[in-house]
């Protein structure tokens, strides 16, 4: 009772805003469990013409490009040792981790049998893109965990735990990199198999590198967007300095994503680009908004300077991303003569809770824990005396917290 | 059929005129399709593109009831084009016979006509005889007045140009077909011609029958492989129901009924056996007295004596009609007291059922027997009508299905096949030999206690089919067979052959007429003997690689796979068709090898016991010119009862011979376009059987009406829409079906469309809708009664009933 | 997944004439009664001619489909028979995560219901639509024709081959090959010179003849190169992609790390600021 009444009281306290995302992923929750009442069939607007909707195509397909940023970000300043933007590192994992879990909970909704969804560990089929995107996503998943435990380990004071993550953080960018690289792509992967179900202007082999690529400045521009917002609205420093650098990053690596891109569809399909005139328009709104507008925006250092640009540009990015991934899991699916799918209002009750959930989680993580705040010059991580008495015993200790 | 299912396998081209075997009797096209697949052409006459069309090298489009015009077209084709297999025709026809000069035939109407009774005098079509009575001939066939010269004569006015403005086919396409068929009169080639329910249902149905089997036999094409008139039956066992007497015309073996001036057994034998003094003539139906002694014997057992006329009196005499049409006039009169209806479903299968649902309603009692609720068992609250007003007293008597009893099922090919029980009747649900059983043993015990008017046909019948709960099918299948009531020795040539009483006469050549046989239906003789049942025999050997299977199940008679099998082979017994040969005669061996040939006797050309091989007909020669029938005997167009175009052969509009009900009507004002009812794959009849099944239902859920779409057009009707089917009788409403595989036809210049629809539809089952013999006329043909369910005149409208 | 060991030649295979089907729908009752499967609620016709049930769905495995339509003023009245076509090389088998779709050695590609997880992927990879979802259900499966291999295990024909008057011919992939060749050499002008799923999705183990072009019957034109052969040209790159991003991410920050130590140590020596700001470090903190 009073746990509850604390909660309220706190709710209650929240901002306006806080409480209509509360709002919204309640009513989120409440038409998943419509969902696993009265089944897919009844929740969604899917059927077997559209196998896979909303829920794949943002809940999974978009959703793990948008959390790309804890990846990116690690390799950028601990591979590529750029240490002045380890300030971003942590919100970026917590949105990823946030992202993947959110991954999760959206890809258990879909599943038939998500009580089943261990199965993936115990009947390994390598020929699966989705064997090994759910792999990694699990393996990732666990990695964002590990890395998310740091500012917890710090609210909470555990030290120890602290130092074997700290010793830990390098393996685990790498890891986070190689892995997100592989699953990322893999989702491309995915839709390598629909040769005669995917429109040429999106079917080619290197969908995978694309998608891996398109990850990567996906990562970044969330990052750039993430910061600016929470600097203007959560009161949190100006960070617009240090997401210049980011800033420069970009032109290069969406120059690279679009020769590959062009390229490809240039090269490498078969058969006709422009027999679909709704479908062109579509690729040709991602091209633009989404890789050369920005591009081109990136190039000029004044805009690159301007927080408000590196707003709009990032924004245009993240469009154009999404906007990708719906044109290959859904829009450039649809055969000429079918019927078009649209989502059902559950079925977006359920995808509007998990972004406001994310967005949630996002606030109230960063209002109870060491995120943003956090400096690592700062963060002692000696090892406190008392632990100095046996090796053996450190251990323990950190096992048992790890676990 | 003549032939049998598989034997389609052995033509080289198949005309289906007025059936669709691809979709009532799919499985035909195993064998249809193994045709085509050794180069045989499949040609389809229909008024619409049918799933058969679709399968065929030739289609061509017909208007609903000139299947006379087109088959007499065809006649005329190969008589002009020399065509016809000459030596079948001269030696197996009676071509060459010479027919009385009193035979005539002016502008569409033959001679001997009372115009009072609408009937002719048939006697005026009789063969011109010779001295010693047998019928003159003329080998040489020129005699103006013989056969083949009038034959000619009547045809030559079927000119291609004349049937085409007839039947609305194209030209070409009428070429084609009759190229392609035609081309089957070669000795080598063999030519079948499959028919059902657009040929039959038709006020000259039986004159289309003959129309098919005179082309046949002019391009010598029966009673050889791959060739035949060949019904395609319908109901699964409706070839057992007519071979044991299902029509009010005849006993069981297809020996007539006894009319009311037959009155004892000598007056109906004298009657009724035809006679013959050719010596080459068998005359099969010479031993007519035999098979009517054995079946009243079966009958009546032992109160069946010489001395009682084998209980001859007490058989109903019949006088006049009593086929189904009269039965729902007169029930609608109120003149009938009860009904049982045993596995048929009048409410919904006969013409006019609007009439037949108010007839029912004037009984006083109604048994249905049936596996289903039909629409007759709930007439009395079909929709529309308040079950108050309807006094009736129904009864309804489960049946149990056909998996759920033994017995046998006599194929269109007459292949009596043996049936297992395969479940358990469901529910409460028995046999239809138990509920006959159950019948005959209740009424005969009220007759024994109560007495009646005239107990003694009931109280005196022989049945003994086991006391245990169900009746023995076995001791009825080898009663049919028939048993010897005494000891005999039967000499047959050169054997001797003893029998002990009781044992089962092996073929009905044996059978005899002073009451020492019995036997339920001499055609089934042969089917049960001491060898066992010979019904379920299931070795399927072939040796003459005809698939003819001599030792799967039984086949009647005989055991005869392909009946008048000796007309395919010439005088001497050569086959005509070395390639195919289906029986030969071995002149060394002095017997015929390949299937049980029609009699024993050497060939025709064996002066002294060689025999004529149309051994059914007295003067043993296939009959091109028909002599019994009611309306003539060469067929001649006529158009069908409602019909949007003058007759263009002759001033005579409708058959003569067919009297016309009132509410018929061909006022082309308003009813404009010609209807037609048909079957198709997905439902069953009157629907009681899959309107039941959801699986069926899933795939025809709609009463629907197939339109062209210029008709479609012209009235604004799109696929999908409900439209409203209007005749003389009555009003339906379906969905519209706009198809260009119905178009309309070209009649006198006009183009004339069609409406076409199923009858399976009705107000019981899972799936209902409306009953597409509410259109159609109480009207049948002249011989047979069959009701014109093919050929009516409608309007359509768009918007259901209710617009 | 081995189907690539396995010897197509063998497997049970269907040769679907249509020119020889007449559309009675023999084949499509007699599938939904082996499999005990529900009745669709349909109404009228969904499609040309008498076509239905409007789908196929998880209550129909197979269907006939209609084409109704007039060529060069000849009508054209042409059935053909819907199903799975067990693929050689099954693309619903290669993408699911949890190998529940498997080629049988026998042929047909069937279904281990209590391994599928129902993430429908095998849906979007079978290049013709044939897995079908059970959309009504709250913890739904996949349903689609399973080849009727209970039958064949006990040396039956499939329950719709055993229906077919006239379409069907079953056996031995080598054997129906054989056949289908023979058929279109005998009869050039009854057929269109095509054996549909020869090649299609890299070979299938259903097998169709013509008369009209396929297009024109809505055959899907499909690839010849077996579908999991797409995925697989990427999907094999994964240990290579892992261990070069993983080596080379190591490599990288190993390197930048040693610059960073080195110039430290140079830092150190050259100045004090390090030690200094170790001690800022804690005072923070404190
Ligand atoms: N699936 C299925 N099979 C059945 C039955 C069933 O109800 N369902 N019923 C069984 C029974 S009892 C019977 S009798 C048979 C009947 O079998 P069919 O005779 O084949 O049946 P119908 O469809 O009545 O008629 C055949 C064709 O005749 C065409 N037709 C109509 N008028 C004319 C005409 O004037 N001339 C010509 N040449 N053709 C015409 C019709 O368009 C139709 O395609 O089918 C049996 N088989
Ligand atoms: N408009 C139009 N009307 C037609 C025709 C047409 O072409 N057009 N065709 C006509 C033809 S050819 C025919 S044959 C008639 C048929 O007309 P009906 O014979 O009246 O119709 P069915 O539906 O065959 O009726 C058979 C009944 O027998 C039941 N039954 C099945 N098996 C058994 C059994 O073992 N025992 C018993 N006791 N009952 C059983 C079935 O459930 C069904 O109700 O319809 C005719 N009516
Ligand atoms: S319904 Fe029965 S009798 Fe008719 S074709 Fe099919 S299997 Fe043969
Ligand atoms: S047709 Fe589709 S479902 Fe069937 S085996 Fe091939 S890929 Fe799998
Ligand atoms: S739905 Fe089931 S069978 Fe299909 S891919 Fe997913 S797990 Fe495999
Ligand atoms: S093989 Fe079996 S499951 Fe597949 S369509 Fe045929 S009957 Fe149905
Ligand atoms: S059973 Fe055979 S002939 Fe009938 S629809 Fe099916 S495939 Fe065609
Ligand atoms: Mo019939």
């Amino acid at each position: 009772m009073t746990a509850a009444k604390i909660i309220i009281n706190e709710i209650k306290g929240y901002h306006r805003f806080l409480q209509f995302m509360i709002a919204l992923v309640v009513i989120g929750a409440l038409a998943s469990m419509v969902r696993f009442i009265f089944g897919l069939g009844v929740t969604t607007n899917l059927n077997d013409t559209y196998p896979w909707g909303l829920w794949i195509s943002f809940d999974v397909v978009t959703a793990v490009p948008l959390a790309a940023g804890a990846f990116t970000l690690g390799a950028i300043v601990h591979c590529f040792h750029i240490k002045k933007l380890e300030p971003l590192v942590r919100p970026a994992i917590v949105t990823g981790f946030l992202g993947y879990s959110l991954v999760c909970i959206g890809l258990l909704l879909d599943l038939g049998q998500p009580q089943r969804g261990w199965h993936t560990m115990v009947y390994w089929n390598v020929h699966s893109p989705m064997f090994e995107v759910s792999m990694c996503v699990m393996a990732y998943t666990t990695v964002l965990f590990l890395e998310f435990l740091s500012p917890v380990c710090e609210k909470f004071g555990y030290h120890m735990p602290l130092r074997v993550l700290r010793w830990l953080e390098m393996p685990l960018v790498i890891a986070a990199a190689s892995i997100s690289t592989l699953h990322q792509s893999s989702l491309g992967t995915f839709f390598l198999i629909a040769v005669d179900k995917l429109h040429n202007l999106w079917y080619n082999p290197l969908l995978p590198l694309q998608f891996w690529m398109s990850a990567i400045f996906t990562g970044i521009s969330i990052i750039i967007l993430e910061a600016t917002m929470v600097h203007r609205y959560l009161g949190q420093p100006d960070e617009s300095e240090l997401l210049e650098i980011l800033a420069k990053i970009l032109p290069w690596v969406l120059a690279v994503y679009l020769a590959v891109k062009v390229g490809a569809v240039a090269f490498l399909t078969h058969g006709s680009l422009f027999d679909r005139p709704g479908l062109l328009a579509l690729f040709a709104a991602e091209v633009l908004i989404g890789v050369i507008i920005p591009m081109l925006m990136f190039m000029k250092q004044s805009n690159r300077e301007d927080s408000r640009m590196q707003l709009r540009g990032a924004g245009m990015v993240i469009f154009g991303v999404i906007l990708n991934r719906f044109n290959v899991s859904m829009f450039g699916m649809i055969q000429p003569d079918q019927v078009i799918y649209y989502p059902s209002v559950t079925e977006s009750l359920v995808t509007i809770g998990i972004i406001a959930g994310h967005i949630l989680f996002f606030v109230l993580l960063a209002k109870y824990f060491p995120i943003f705040e956090h400096h690592p010059e700062t963060v002692d991580y000696s090892m406190p005396d008392h632990f100095h008495a046996t090796e053996a015993h450190e251990h323990d200790q950190g096992k048992g917290v790890e676990a | 059929m003549t032939n049998h299912w598989n034997d389609l396998k052995n033509s080289d081209c198949i005309l289906a005129i007025g059936c669709n075997p691809a979709e009532n009797h799919p499985i035909s096209f195993k064998w249809i399709e193994e045709a085509i697949d050794n180069g045989g052409k499949l040609i389809a006459v229909d008024p619409r593109y049918t799933r058969t069309a679709s399968k065929s090298d030739i289609y061509a489009q017909i208007r609903p009831g000139t299947d006379i015009a087109f088959l007499g077209g065809l006649i005329n084709y190969a008589l002009q084009n020399n065509l016809t297999h000459e030596e079948y025709v001269r030696e197996y026809t009676n071509a060459a016979f010479l027919v009385t000069e009193k035979y005539d035939f002016q502008d569409g109407m033959f001679c001997s006509f009372d115009d009072q009774e609408k009937t002719y005098d048939p006697k005026a079509w009789a063969y011109a005889v010779d001295g010693a009575g047998n019928p003159k001939k003329d080998m040489s066939m020129k005699d103006p007045n013989c056969v083949y010269q009038l034959l000619k004569k009547h045809f030559e006015r079927y000119d291609v140009d004349k049937v085409c403005a007839i039947t609305g086919t194209k030209k070409e396409d009428y070429l084609a077909v009759a190229k392609a068929f035609c081309g089957t009169g070669r000795p080598d080639k063999a030519g079948t011609i499959l028919y059902a329910m657009g040929i039959t249902q038709s006020t000259h149905g039986t004159q289309n029958v003959r129309a098919v089997a005179m082309l046949q036999m002019l391009l010598g094409n029966i009673g050889i492989a791959g060739g035949g008139v060949n019904a395609l039956r319908g109901e699964s066992n409706v070839q057992g129901s007519t071979d044991y007497g299902l029509l009010f015309h005849i006993l069981p073996g297809y020996l007539k009924s006894p009319e009311f001036d037959n009155t004892d057994l000598k007056g109906y034998l004298e009657k009724w056996t035809p006679k013959t003094k050719d010596p080459k003539s068998a005359n099969w139906w010479g031993n007519t007295p035999k098979y009517t002694v054995s079946l009243l014997k079966a009958w009546y057992g032992d109160n069946a004596t010489p001395e009682n006329d084998f209980c001859y009196s007490l058989l109903p005499k019949r006088m006049g009609n009593y086929s189904y049409g009269k039965i729902m006039e007169k029930m609608g009169k109120g003149e009938l007291e009860g009904l049982v209806c045993m596995g048929m479903n009048p409410a919904m299968g006969g013409p006019d059922s609007g009439h037949a649902r108010t007839a029912l309603g004037k009984l006083k009692w109604l048994v249905t027997v049936d596996l289903w609720e039909t629409e007759t068992s709930i007439f009395w609250k079909r929709p529309g009508v308040n079950p108050k007003d309807i006094q009736t007293e129904v009864f309804m008597l489960p049946a149990a299905s056909s998996v759920e009893k033994e017995g046998s099922i006599s194929n269109s090919g007459r292949w009596a096949q043996w049936r297992y029980a395969a479940v358990q009747p469901v529910g409460e649900s028995r046999s239809d030999l138990h509920i006959i059983d159950q019948f005959h043993k209740r009424v005969k015990a009220l007759y024994e206690k109560q007495g009646g008017a005239f107990p003694d046909p009931i109280t005196k019948l022989s049945w003994n089919y086991g006391n245990g709960h169900e009746p023995d099918v076995h001791l009825v299948a080898k009663e049919i067979n028939g048993y010897f009531t005494k000891d005999m020795t039967i000499v047959d040539k050169d054997k001797t052959l003893e029998f002990k009483k009781g044992d089962q006469v092996p073929m009905f050549k044996y059978l005899q007429d002073d009451g020492s046989t019995v036997s339920g239906c001499w055609i089934y003789c042969g089917s049960y003997t001491k060898d066992g049942n010979q019904m379920a025999r299931r070795d399927d050997g072939d040796p003459t690689g005809l698939g003819l299977y001599p030792k799967w199940s039984w086949c009647w008679p005989v055991n005869r796979r392909i009946i008048y099998n000796r007309a395919s082979v010439n005088p001497k017994g050569e086959p005509f068709n070395p390639k195919r040969p289906l029986i030969a005669w071995d002149a060394t061996e002095k017997k015929w090898k390949g299937d049980v040939p029609d009699g024993p006797w050497p060939p025709m050309a064996d002066d002294k016991e060689g025999k004529y091989p149309f051994i059914m007909v007295p003067e043993g020669h296939g009959r091109l010119y028909g002599l019994d029938l009611k309306d003539g005997p060469f067929p001649e167009h006529y158009e069908p009862v409602e019909s949007p175009a003058k007759n263009m052969l002759s001033k005579v509009q409708n058959n003569p011979v067919v009297k016309l009900p009132k509410n018929v009507s061909s006022d082309l004002g308003k009813f404009p376009f010609i209807g037609t009812t048909y079957r198709m794959t997905e439902h069953w009849q009157t629907g009681g059987m899959t309107r039941s099944l959801p699986w069926l239902v899933e795939l025809v859920p709609d009463m629907f009406v197939e339109i062209s779409e210029s008709m479609a057009r012209q009235k604004g009707i799109k696929k999908g829409d409900k439209v409203r089917v209007t005749t003389e009788r009555g009003s339906i409403e379906g969905v519209a079906l706009v198809t260009s595989r119905l178009k309309p036809f070209k009649v006198e210049g006009k183009m004339i469309e069609q409406v076409g629809m199923p009858w399976h539809f009705g107000y019981s089952g899972l799936a209902t809708g409306d009953s597409g013999n509410m259109l159609t006329a109480a009207v049948g043909c002249a011989n047979t009664n069959i009701p014109e369910f093919k050929a009516f005149l409608c309007n359509i409208e768009k918007g259901g009933k209710k617009a | 997944m081995s189907s690539a060991d396995m010897d197509v030649t063998k497997h049970k295979t269907f040769l679907i004439d249509t020119t020889k089907c007449t559309g009675c729908r023999g084949c499509q009752v007699a599938c939904k009664q082996w499999n005990q499967l529900k009745a669709e609620k349909t109404v009228f016709f969904s499609g040309e001619g008498y076509q239905n049930p409007p789908a196929m769905t998880e209550h129909t495995f197979t269907r006939i489909k209609f084409r109704d339509y007039e060529k060069n003023g000849q009508n054209e009245f042409a059935f053909y028979k819907e199903m799975c076509m067990h693929c050689n090389e099954p693309a619903c088998a290669s993408v699911c995560p949890v190998g529940a779709f498997v080629k049988s050695p026998e042929g047909p590609v069937i279904y281990n219901a209590s391994r599928c997880i129902g993430c429908r992927f095998c849906m979007i990879a079978c290049p013709f639509g044939i897995p079908k979802y059970e959309w009504s259900k709250a913890f739904p499966l996949v349903k689609k024709c399973t080849g009727c291999y209970s039958r064949i295990k006990e040396g039956l024909e499939p329950a719709c081959a055993t229906a077919c008057p006239t379409a069907i011919t079953y056996g031995s992939r080598e054997e129906m090959i054989k056949e289908a060749e023979r058929r279109l050499k005998n009869r050039p002008q009854r057929y269109f010179q095509a054996i549909y799923g020869k090649e299609e999705a890299g070979g299938t183990s259903i097998l169709y003849l013509t008369h009209q072009p396929l297009d024109e019957l809505g055959f899907k034109k499909v690839t010849t190169r077996p579908l999991p052969s797409y995925t697989w040209q990427a999907l094999r790159l994964v240990p290579g992609i892992f261990l070069t991003m993983g080596g080379g991410l190591s490599l990288l920050s190993w390197f930048n790390h040693r610059k960073e130590r080195i110039r430290q140590e140079e830092g150190f020596k050259n100045s004090k600021v390090q030690p200094e700001k170790k001690d800022e470090m804690k005072g923070d903190n404190q």
